[in-house]
């Protein structure tokens, strides 16, 4: 009725306006009180999905990975990956329009189907974020010796200088993360732009140097089997892991609900055509210097053979910078997320705490930076090569992230049931979602038994970790689990009138 | 939900967006805070993918707020920014003062009730004598005072004032004394909560508060 109304009669919203109403249950605090509220702008809350997703890092690294598995059908698994992703996006931005949440999918699970999915979520978030960082630090201290080798001779390329900079490139992440969100996200998305700028610089030439014949030459390739393109699609899937970050500055975000989905939306759609355009040309650039497509070296390989060495040199570089963003805004969401935990009691609550000066959550920070270059170091140690422990890592984090999305994605029709505002179209997009993720999980872990089995006996025991974590939680802390499900919710200083 | 003298016509004709998006803010203020999307959606005639869409964007933008349920809106920070509506909005003397001048007067409830668009809603409630049974009193019109003066209305057949006893509360009683607006459409209406036998002369309680029902009709035009 009050839509046939003129706007010169808003008679109700007039007199809101003269007095506002007292509004029952808003408290004038959050559960997620100490961390900075509303103060990140919408570049810096870009900068944290991309950091996290870390595009030239993935163009560098992924495409050669996708090829093991897809063989000739790289692109079409590149873009079978894109299209999933966008359902993902899709989907997590519905939470993502309602809801400001440091936990992100753990939280959204949580608000769709309880604390038990939701548990499970978490762990898979923690392990996704956790591995993912190690995954960063490893390939920063990687890149990094090797272009300290070629500045410096044989003597940098020692086992004592990569402990050295694994350890190095851990103090940095922490010493910029306690520094607060703002300083992080900005470091990591001017480190981004600007190694993701020497990489497309470099696929720029090695495009003009291409025949008419060799252009086409990818996508006249043979059919792939059906099976490796699905494993492709899945390996092609991780690249874009991270995308979704962005929801774990719910609070931080200076309007939350239109930065961030934004953020999640653009993130998605702009790093997939990366990597399709990026894939294409390594595939035409390998196919017609005749490079081996595998191995993490192919961009560089592109690169001296394109007479650009110099250009090879600062691409180390400049992946050894991306690799660093990709593990700070990784750890920025990580820490955030155990924050969350310890602020409901099911881990300890000490990493709930949030430094008052900062207000960084330093005491997540201090337990997740250690461990994100222990265990690198421990495979340091036990003679793994970077590459073998880059491949190792990845298949860890994306186990667990895929877990994670499954489950949020699945959560998002209870979850808009609940609250009335469920429609045909988000559903069948979730449903779409999940069931794709899940397929592509499966896929993932089967083709890792062969290739790393010692990631799947890792993802297996994390599992079992978390379930014998989750009886003891219910058993002892049972309230923490009751409560699951905090978030930055409205305030009364958010409200008309409010202070 | 059908309301006197608003033509129902526009269902499945599609409002400019922003019309529509001031269309929900003035809902949510009308039906006060928690109202659901659905319930928006359903008042309004919007279609609910419309609407979802339009309570996103306000929420984007902070006119609106979720509530802590997440399905519940209220008015955000940024309605105050609509200026221009509370200039128009706030009358030269605040209706509130002058019922609060009457309350020190009265040894009873004093309420404030406006019937603006054909409506009862309780405006300004008696903080001292919070009312027996508020959802009977909005929804039962012929219980209360309050409610006969606008079904009276109704029938064009208007009163000056009213009187009723409580249902909830024996003994007591409510007077309500009618206010309008130049042209002499009822407007808003005075409820005096008192004890059933201070309401035997009714006309002795419309002469006591008369000075604020005409300052009340003042500030209210």
């Amino acid at each position: 009725m009050t839509a046939q109304n003129p706007p010169d009669r808003l008679v109700a919203l007039g007199r809101a306006i003269a007095r506002p109403p007292l509004v029952a249950g808003v408290a004038r605090n959050s559960p997620m009180a100490g961390l900075e509220r509303r103060t990140v702008g919408f570049v810096d809350v870009l900068a944290q999905s991309i950091g996290a997703v870390a595009p030239a890092a993935g163009t560098a690294t992924v495409p050669a990975l996708i090829a093991v598995q897809a063989g000739s059908g790289v692109l079409i698994a590149v873009a079978a990956a894109w299209l999933l992703a966008i359902c993902v996006g899709a989907t997590l931005n519905q939470f993502a329009l309602r809801l400001a949440a440091p936990g992100s999918l753990y939280t959204f699970t949580a608000k769709g189907l309880g604390a038990g999915p939701a548990f499970a979520a978490g762990a898979g978030l923690l392990v996704g974020y956790g591995f993912i960082a190690m995954f960063g630090v490893v390939g920063a201290a990687y890149f990094l010796q090797s272009f300290l080798a070629v500045l410096a001779g044989s003597w940098a390329a020692s086992g004592w200088v990569a402990a050295a900079l694994l350890v190095g490139v851990g103090a940095v992440c922490f010493a910029v993360l306690r520094r607060g969100i703002r300083l992080s996200a900005r470091v990591t998305l001017v480190i981004e732009l600007a190694s993701l700028l020497v990489i497309l610089a470099l696929l720029a030439v090695v495009l003009s140097r291409l025949s008419p014949a060799e252009l086409v030459a990818p996508f006249t390739a043979p059919r792939p089997a059906v099976g490796g393109v699905v494993a492709g699609t899945a390996v092609a899937l991780t690249a874009f892991v991270g995308f979704e970050s962005a929801a774990s500055l719910g609070r931080e975000a200076a309007r939350p609900f239109l930065t961030v989905p934004r953020t999640i939306r653009w993130t998605v759609l702009g790093v997939g055509a990366v990597y399709l355009l990026s894939s294409y040309t390594q595939l035409a650039g390998a196919g017609a210097f005749g490079i081996a497509f595998d191995g993490g070296q192919a961009v560089a390989r592109l690169a001296s053979d394109t007479d650009v060495a110099a250009v090879g040199t600062l691409l180390d570089l400049g992946l050894a910078a991306s690799f660093t963003a990709c593990a700070i805004a990784s750890l920025t969401a990580l820490a955030r997320a155990v924050f969350t935990l310890g602020r409901e009691g099911v881990l300890p609550r000490a990493v709930g705490r949030i430094e008052p000066l900062r207000k960084t959550p330093y005491r997540a920070l201090a337990l997740v930076v250690p461990v994100t270059v222990a265990v690198p170091l421990v495979l340091h140690a036990a003679g793994w090569s970077p590459w073998q422990s880059l491949e190792f890592l990845i298949v860890v984090s994306a186990a667990g992230y895929l877990f994670a999305y499954v489950l949020a994605t699945a959560a998002l029709p209870a979850f808009l049931r609940r609250i009335g505002e469920s429609s045909a179209r988000t559903d069948l997009v979730a449903v779409v979602a999940a069931g794709g993720l899940g397929a592509v999980l499966i896929t993932y872990l089967a083709v890792s038994v062969e290739g790393e089995p010692v990631a799947v006996i890792v993802v297996g025991g994390l599992a079992v970790l978390a379930a014998l974590w989750y009886l003891y939680v219910r058993r002892t802390r049972s309230r923490a689990l009751a409560g699951a499900g905090l978030f930055d919710h409205t305030t009364s200083s958010d409200l008309l009138g409010g202070s | 939900m059908s309301r006197p003298g608003s033509d129902p016509g526009l269902t499945g004709r599609q409002p400019s967006a922003v019309h529509g998006a001031l269309s929900v803010l003035e809902e949510v203020a009308r039906a006060g805070p928690g109202v659901t999307a659905q319930q928006i959606s359903r008042s309004l005639g919007l279609p609910r993918a419309t609407t979802y869409r339009l309570l996103n964007l306000l929420v984007q933008d902070e006119y609106l707020v979720r509530m802590p349920d997440l399905a519940g809106f209220a008015l955000g920070h940024k309605v105050a920014l609509l200026a221009g509506l509370a200039a128009a909005a706030a009358p030269a003397e605040n209706p509130h003062d002058i019922v609060v001048e009457l309350r020190g007067r009265i040894r009873g409830g004093v309420h404030l009730a406006s019937y603006r668009d054909g409506v009862l809603e309780l405006v300004d409630v008696d903080p001292d004598f919070p009312l027996s049974d508020e959802r009977r009193l909005l929804s039962d019109l012929s219980s209360s005072a309050l409610g006969t003066l606008l079904i009276a209305e109704r029938r064009h057949d208007p009163l000056p004032f009213s009187s009723r006893p409580t249902p909830a509360m024996p003994g007591r009683g409510c007077f309500a004394a009618a206010l309008r607006d130049a042209t002499g459409a009822l407007v808003a209406g005075v409820a005096l909560a008192l004890p059933e036998q201070r309401l035997a002369e009714p006309e002795s309680l419309l002469e006591l508060i008369a000075p604020e029902c005409r300052r009340l009709e003042a500030a209210l035009r």
